[in-house]
């Protein structure tokens, strides 16, 4: 019994930077402008909370310091491949591997190998929930996350109903599908466009200081360790729809638990597990983009 | 005007790959003059990517050259390679440096030579390359391949043997040595008698040291005959700190008081986990006990000042054709070790300082029979296997 309650507890903890990921993420996949950037945005935010935190000792001017510069990052990224119309892979590209150098160029500076926070307990972060926490089992599973990660399971629905049921999130599908009609409507597309990444970097932030700060209290370079491709991974096999792209973002981390917690009964065979969600997203996406192709409708890209 | 502007840019290029490529493997040029010595060897270290203030293992490397040029006058420069270790290799042999370290593992290009070249000690034999960690110079049948390579290999088995014996010592009195206040310690008595390793990946370097370790404990265990769990998990990899957490915190959970990891980032991970949970974590490579104050036991670490030093010194003399082409630095060089346990020392309550004292004569009662042959720890560097079966107080889980 403890050990499905640890499973389910390591799901969660997991899950909550990928999902954060995934609903910033779903916004840019569906208007079209692909954010490949939210590995590096989410470094960033692991960063730049703990850098900022190490330095002033503040939390708060921390996770606001965070917030901002990933935002700087997502202008960036929205002004080189919106308005002056780049490619945004390269773009991505290169904020992925701007972010890991300078982190690595400050730590050399600073002469350290990690920022360890030495004043700033995890314990602290952690919410209990009164009432919550006392029932058996759900109570150890579902109590005792640090708050950003409530607030990715809170997002997905937030997020489904700013896509679905607002005229933002229409416009923004409306942008991604179809360009020339939503010009013709008077949309302004540029402007979604930026919306919808500036989106993605709000909350890859919230993913890296969730994953740095709340969690260890310390920051190692590459501490994101792929997290922000595997969003993507998961955004294209539940096709931008936040709900079906959480549940592969939950995969993951219903994979990672497994092989992590059944290691102390099986060994390291237990690594398999890791494999599993890959397979599935290899087997998924090959199934969609078959079944998508079948009847060409083709959107992607218009050369202009 | 346009095409003017396009042959500026590409002038600009052009100058920028130009500097990039002389500057790719010289960061760091430090020379010194003026020593007491004054001896015409040039020597180069080529960092590792951790690079020169990882704080350890490369750190002390550099250190061991600073006291050489202090003291016996050589020139040296640092070099963290940027565009690989082959050609930062070759960079120096040709810019005539008599002895080139390469912390790095990376020996392919060295010892055999990748894409069609010659191997880079072939094509430079007054250069003497000093490989680190692994002895590469060798073919099929085990004989030399190149004379001008030497091999430096820690016997970190005997080190981890130590961390092991401390780990299962302290385990036993764990709330005498440091109070509940802080710590939230498994009794051993309700599934505490449980010790976590975490490896980066399941190689010869890594098992070398969680081998030792389980020895330790084993020896200890068998003494005191009481029974002990081992978990261990040997592909968490060496960047993901998160992933790290969690298996510790697993391991934890299980009951285990203590949990080494050889896994770079992964164990820092490790050790913020012990905190969080108010535990203690081993770490590894160079000194780190104050990473995590209180809750890092010790580290186990190689001392890479040594070897540097002592080869230096033997160019300097001009008697390094006479060394051993495999240099092992044991327990008794002081090339590897536990650290001196100032940090954790600090944590130790009032109650508990005759248990501290006590155990700290035992490790190093321990330490002396290591050195003197007394006992043997398994090294998986060479190749040897652990029997599970012979550590009759250690159950692997």
């Amino acid at each position: 019994m403890e050990l499905i309650g640890n499973i389910l507890y390591d799901t969660i903890y997991h899950s909550a930077p990928i999902i954060l990921c995934v609903i910033g993420g779903i916004f840019a996949y569906k208007a079209n402008v692909l954010n490949i950037a939210l590995e590096g945005m989410m470094l960033n935010g692991a960063f730049v909370s703990v850098l900022v935190t190490y330095l002033t000792g503040s939390v708060t001017v921390a996770i606001l310091a965070a917030i901002v510069t990933t935002l700087l990052f997502g202008l960036v990224f929205s002004c080189l491949g919106i308005t002056c119309k780049g490619n945004v892979i390269v773009i991505g590209l290169g904020i992925n591997l701007i972010v890991p150098a300078i982190a690595d160029f400050v730590l050399k500076r600073m002469e350290i190998a990690n920022i360890s926070l030495q004043n700033v307990s995890v314990a602290d972060f952690k919410l209990h929930i009164p009432l919550v926490e006392n029932i058996p089992l759900i109570g150890k599973i579902l109590s005792g996350h640090p708050i950003i990660t409530y607030f990715a399971f809170i997002g997905i629905l937030f997020f489904t109903v700013l896509m679905y049921k607002t005229k933002f999130g229409i416009y923004i599908r409306v942008v991604g599908e179809n360009e020339d009609s939503a010009i013709s409507l008077g949309i302004k597309t540029e402007r979604y466009k930026y919306a919808a990444v500036l989106i993605g970097a709000f909350c890859c932030a919230l993913a890296g200081i969730n994953l740095s700060m709340e969690r260890m209290a310390m920051f190692t370079n590459n501490m994101t360790a792929g997290r922000g491709f595997i969003a993507i991974a998961a955004i294209y096999c539940g096709q931008g729809n936040p709900v079906a792209s959480a549940l592969y973002a939950i995969l993951f981390g219903v994979a990672r638990a497994l092989s992590i917690n059944l290691s102390v009964y099986a060994g390291p065979v237990s690594g398999l597990f890791d494999i599993i969600p890959y397979i599935i997203m290899v087997t998924v996406l090959a199934v969609v983009s078959y079944t998508k192709y079948k009847n060409v409708k083709v959107r992607g890209f218009k050369l202009d | 005007m346009k095409k003017k502007w396009k042959k500026v840019m590409g002038l600009l290029l052009m100058g920028t790959l130009v500097m990039g490529s002389i500057a790719g493997c010289g960061e760091s040029k430090e020379k010194s003059k003026g020593a007491s010595g004054n001896s015409e060897v040039k020597i180069a270290i080529v960092c590792d990517s951790a690079g020169q203030n990882d704080n350890g293992y490369n750190q002390s490397a550099v250190a061991g050259v600073k006291k050489a040029a202090k003291e016996l006058g050589v020139e040296y420069k640092v070099v963290e390679p940027t565009t690989g270790v082959p050609q930062a290799l070759e960079t120096l042999a040709e810019d005539g440096y008599h002895l080139i370290f390469n912390l790095e593992y990376d020996f392919e290009a060295l010892i055999s030579g990748t894409g069609g070249s010659k191997p880079i000690a072939e094509m430079y034999p007054d250069t003497t390359f000093v490989c680190f960690n692994d002895n590469p110079n060798k073919n099929e049948s085990g004989e030399i391949i190149h004379e001008n390579v030497i091999s430096v290999l820690f016997d970190v088995h005997e080190a981890s043997f130590v961390s092991g014996v401390l780990a299962t010592l302290v385990n036993e009195n764990a709330e005498t040595l440091f109070g509940t206040e802080h710590y939230k310690f498994t009794p051993v008595d309700k599934g505490g008698r449980a010790i976590g390793f975490i490896g980066g990946t399941n190689s010869n370097g890594i098992t070398v040291f969680s081998y030792g370790f389980l020895e330790g404990i084993n020896y200890i265990a068998k003494e005191l005959g009481v029974h002990y769990d081992y978990y261990a998990k040997y592909d968490a990899g060496f960047s993901d700190s998160a992933t790290g957490g969690t298996v510790a915190g697993t391991y934890y959970n299980q009951g285990a008081n203590v949990v080494f990891s050889v896994a770079g980032s992964v164990g820092d991970g490790a050790a913020a986990k012990a905190k969080e949970e108010g535990k203690l974590a081993i770490h590894v490579d160079a000194n780190k006990d104050a990473q995590q104050s209180g809750y890092i036991l010790t580290s186990v670490i190689k001392n890479t000042e040594v070897p540097v030093y002592e080869i230096i010194q033997a160019a300097v003399d001009g008697k390094i054709s006479d060394m051993d082409r495999v240099q092992s630095y044991s327990l008794a060089s002081k090339a590897t070790s536990i650290t001196d346990l100032s940090e954790i020392s600090k944590f130790v309550t009032d109650e508990g300082q005759t248990k501290w004292e006590e155990i700290k004569a035992k490790v190093s009662a321990i330490e002396k029979q290591i050195c003197d042959g007394t006992i043997k720890v398994i090294n998986a560097q060479n190749g040897e296997e652990l029997d599970a079966s012979a550590l009759e107080n250690v159950t692997i889980k």
